[in-house]
């Protein structure tokens, strides 16, 4: 596979940046959108992905500085002011956090021989797998 | 059920038919849709998709193979061709007897496509296919039309349509 310009790298780091945003928007709104008596478990898990999800923002935005750009975010969501039971919020997450990994593994596949860049993305396909698996587990529990 | 409610329990919402038109789209001009291909196309996240996927998966719409390729059902290619259609005719409506704008007809026609019952896209069609056969009678119709529509001078009590209210002072520019 061809390798990546910065510019092709950058494109693809917003695309990165804005899976997290958009999935820490949604994890903070799932824990705030989340009912039943599962809720005093499942609230926090919620709100400890918000605050790692924009932690992973934050490490993206480094990145595409550091190649000499600035962070640009192009969001179109809109969350419905409904109740969701702790199950349906957990499956909601366990879908945008498989998305992000499957992001990060498709931008490894493009970013090979580029040692640094690989190496990042690597660590992060790592934090996405363990969530990814952590969600699994919440709800085969 | 009301008429109003029936819009939020609708599979198919505005968001839904252009993630059914985006698969349509993308097995024509690739071969194959990834939520990666879908999200470029509608320049959303993956996240986004994978959300606005799972409702049209579960109504069987939409169906995905082990390598995470997705195709319509026989459903959802029905579904995508019907909303196509209506696209088309309301577009042409707009635009031919209307005389909307093409870019505005093109904007109407993509908030209406997914609305329309079938029941109304037929009798759209039958009026299309009226215009195209008899496009002398449809010309002194729309001339007819053209030469009375100034002559609306927002007075309720003088108009043929209005009762109390004049109506197309209710939608003005």
């Amino acid at each position: 596979m061809k390798a990546l310009s910065t510019d092709e790298t950058v494109q693809e780091l917003h695309r990165l940046f804005a899976e997290e945003v958009e999935a820490a928007i949604r994890y903070l709104h799932l824990a705030s959108a989340v009912r039943g008596v599962e809720r005093l478990f499942v609230e926090p898990k919620l709100r400890e992905g918000f605050h790692e999800t924009i932690q992973h923002a934050e490490v993206i935005a480094r990145k595409i500085r550091e190649l000499g750009s600035v962070p640009q975010l192009n969001l179109s969501i809109s969350l419905p002011g409904e109740s969701v039971g702790a199950r349906e919020a957990l499956e909601t997450a366990l879908t945008f956090e498989e998305a992000a990994l499957e992001a990060y593994q498709d931008m490894l596949r493009r970013v090979e021989g580029d040692v640094a860049l690989e190496e990042f993305i690597r660590s992060q396909i790592a934090t996405e797998s363990e969530h990814v698996g952590e969600l699994k587990q919440l709800l085969a529990d | 059920m009301q008429t109003w409610k029936e819009f939020d329990q609708n599979v198919v919402t505005h968001s839904a038919a252009h993630h059914l038109m985006a698969i349509d789209d993308l097995l024509h001009r690739l071969g194959y849709a990834r939520v990666s291909d879908i999200a470029r196309q509608l320049n959303i996240t993956r996240g986004s998709v994978s959300i606005s996927l799972q409702p049209l998966k579960k109504a069987q719409l939409v169906l995905q193979d082990e390598n995470r390729h997705l195709r319509l059902s026989e459903q959802g290619q029905a579904l995508v061709d019907a909303i196509k259609t209506k696209r088309l005719v309301v577009q042409r409506l707009l635009a031919e007897l209307f005389a909307v704008p093409v870019q505005q007809a093109e904007i109407d026609a993509c908030k209406l496509e997914h609305l329309i019952s079938n029941d109304t896209a037929r009798q759209m069609i039958s009026l299309l296919r009226f215009l195209d056969a008899r496009p002398q009678a449809v010309a002194e119709f729309l001339a007819a039309w053209r030469a009375l529509d100034p002559s609306c001078g927002h007075e309720p009590a003088e108009c043929p349509t209005c009762e109390t209210t004049c109506m197309a002072s209710k939608v003005a520019e």
